[in-house]
């Protein structure tokens, strides 16, 4: 298939799975309907017949998860997409720099000291949640820092540096983690489990209102990189001599990456696999052309979190599976399946 | 049109080249010359405007290197390494148009894709347009890497100065590629490039030299024409071996020859530096 039919399929895909998974819930709503009500919001009124409560469940719980679902999508698989570029390795992944063990550092921390502060306990549930989220980001933010930090000598960042350094602070990340999560009882263990699970099961329009900057500044800018990105394919030196302001590429595809997985792990908690295997999905299939492949990437990532979704909300209903372990059952045999295909290619590279 | 004055480079205090000064010109094969670790590749480097010299300075038409944006320089000089992988897989053709990154804003798509697909089949890739470059041989891939940097150095207009850098582009190559390869830098310098080539092969540089530098230890040993560098003692001293150079009346050319017959032992025990510069004594006293 070539990059423009992908891109028109993705682009349908897109408001098809939106209208789908909004319709799917405890109280069903047929796709026709979902129309309706959202063209009845626009003012326009359909010759459809709508069940009371309908519009109130789709527009108060069922689309602003949706909205969610896409933003978060978007946000990890462009960012997976862009990182794989700058690190010049399809198997890079945002959790590799530090960010999310950073935000699951700073996210557990938060959900064990919270209780130890009197001040934010009683009752505040939602202004809890919103200081959550801003802990959250500033423990991504804070770690990829770091990392970047450490690996930069005499102005210029090691690649190979970066990874490593990545590596070292998520294990440290991780045993921090582990430590405080020790100390926690046994609600504030539920919370930390549920949320190291991912889910959208927070979303509310304030949610997606404060998350999107963060999503949609990235989805801009980013694929206005794509041609550097493809110059640093043959490596960063030559990336250099062919025009590439090396230095700048570097700060801003980092700087990005981590506004946009930061915000969606603080929402949403931790959801693997998604900036690994939607970016790798295309690269399959329609080639590493960055130009193409950013923005078909952020549309890929936000149809497949959004039909994960349904699944997560639909399989143990009423009960919910934590999206993170439905991305990881999905994405594990698909991600495998993908090696064994590019196996060849693979082994020829190392030998 | 390359001006090199005074230019010195040290990498944690240990010189990897000392002073040197010489210039480069338009329609010149100018090739780097000297034993491993002689700073040819750091040479290279600076020039590429990679490494900022500790002293001196590099200009490219009268404007210090530092001065250029990264694309403008860009749009003057390629360099082509020996750096092919490429981790992500990537069609040829993809390949040859990243050699078009420099001119955003400055050629349409259209004249990007003629001036791939001309550069393609100058260097006769044109078949490999659809292939995935890993799955080249050596030769095929430096071949493409080339297509890419002719791509780099089309501005559309033929007057412009261009520089090429290559180094040791014919390590990957067979004998016959090694000459075509040759062949078509020198129709390039030709075509009013300045080129400029680290190589191994002496004979290779007899060949298609036309402007050599002699590289030891970091210091400029020797520069000029073929015929004055090209000779056994200041080879011999280059390379710490006897090298022997042997004309042939069919051929414009001298061979090079390690100087077997006269010496077993290869190695030359002369190592006379004084005031921080060469000079010919042992040679002379041999």
């Amino acid at each position: 298939m070539n990059k423009r039919s992908i891109r028109i399929l993705l682009w349908v895909m897109l408001p098809l799975s939106g209208i789908l998974a909004a319709g799917i819930g405890s109280m069903p709503i047929r796709p026709w309907q979902v129309v309706a009500i959202l063209a009845q919001s626009a003012g326009l009124h359909l010759p459809v017949s709508i069940e009371p409560g309908m519009a109130d469940v789709l527009m108060l719980i069922r689309l602003p998860r949706v909205c969610l679902g896409m933003l978060v999508g978007a946000g990890l698989a462009i960012s997976g997409a862009a990182l794989q570029g700058l690190f010049r390795n399809p198997l890079a992944d945002p959790g590799l720099i530090g960010i999310s063990a950073g935000a699951s550092f700073f996210a557990v921390l938060f959900i064990v000291g919270a209780s130890a502060v009197p001040l934010l306990v009683p009752g505040n549930m939602l202004g809890q949640y919103y200081l959550m989220n801003v802990v959250t980001f500033i423990g991504a933010c804070l770690t990829s820092l770091l990392v970047f930090r450490l690996s930069r000598t005499r102005g210029k960042t090691l690649v190979a540096t970066l990874l490593l350094a990545g590596l070292a602070i998520n294990a440290l990340c991780g045993a921090f983690t582990g430590l405080v999560t020790y100390t926690a009882n046994n609600d504030e263990l539920r919370s930390i489990v549920f949320w190291s699970l991912g889910s959208l099961g927070a979303a509310s329009w304030s949610n997606v209102l404060a998350l999107s900057p963060f999503v949609l500044g990235p989805l801009l800018v980013l694929p206005r990189m794509a041609r550097s990105l493809n110059a640093f394919a043959l490596g960063e030196a030559e990336a250099g001599y062919m025009g590439v302001h090396v230095k700048r590429l570097k700060l801003w595809i980092i700087v990005l990456s981590t506004l946009a997985v930061g915000a969606c792990v603080a929402v949403s908690g931790i959801i693997g696999f998604v900036g690994l295997i939607v970016p790798h999905i295309l690269r399959t299939a329609s080639g590493n052309d960055h130009r193409s492949l950013l923005l078909n990437s952020a549309l890929l990532g936000a149809v497949l979190l959004t039909l994960a979704d349904v699944l997560s909300r639909t399989v143990i209903a009423p009960a919910e599976l934590p999206i993170g372990i439905v991305t990881a059952i999905l994405g594990t045999p698909l991600f495998i399946a993908l090696l064994m295909k590019q196996k060849k290619y693979l082994f020829g590279l190392a030998s | 049109m390359i001006t090199v004055k005074n230019i010195s480079y040290k990498i944690g205090g240990k010189s990897i080249l000392h002073p040197m000064s010489f210039e480069i010109f338009p329609g010149e094969v100018t090739i780097l010359l000297g034993a491993n670790g002689a700073g040819k590749s750091t040479l290279m480097r600076v020039l590429a405007a990679e490494y900022l010299p500790d002293t001196g300075e590099v200009c490219l038409d009268e404007h210090l290197l530092g001065d250029y944006t990264p694309e403008a320089l860009a749009r003057k000089r390629a360099v082509l390494t020996q750096q092919f992988a490429v981790p992500l897989p990537f069609s040829c053709e993809e390949i040859v148009m990243m050699g078009r990154y420099p001119h955003q804003g400055q050629s349409t798509a259209r004249q990007d894709r003629d001036i791939v697909t001309g550069c393609m089949r100058e260097m006769d890739v044109e078949a490999f347009a659809g292939r995935l470059f890993n799955t080249l041989s050596g030769g095929e891939q430096q071949r493409v890497q080339m297509a890419r940097v002719l791509a780099q150095l089309d501005s559309g207009h033929p007057t412009d100065t261009r520089v090429l850098l290559l180094d040791e582009p014919t390590s990957s190559l067979d004998y016959l590629q090694q000459q075509l390869l040759l062949t078509k830098v020198k129709a390039l310098a030709d075509r009013g490039y300045a080129v400029v080539v680290v190589l191994h092969d002496l004979n290779l540089a007899a060949q298609y030299g036309d402007h050599l530098l002699l590289l030891k230890e970091g210091y400029l040993l020797a520069e000029g024409t073929r015929e004055e560098i090209l000779q056994s003692a200041l080879v011999s001293m280059a390379y710490d071996m006897d090298v022997e150079v042997v004309a042939h009346e069919d051929y414009p050319f001298p061979f090079l020859v390690p100087a077997l017959h006269c010496r077993p032992n290869l190695l030359l025990n002369h190592k006379s530096k004084k005031n921080g510069t060469y000079t010919n004594q042992a040679l002379i006293e041999e």
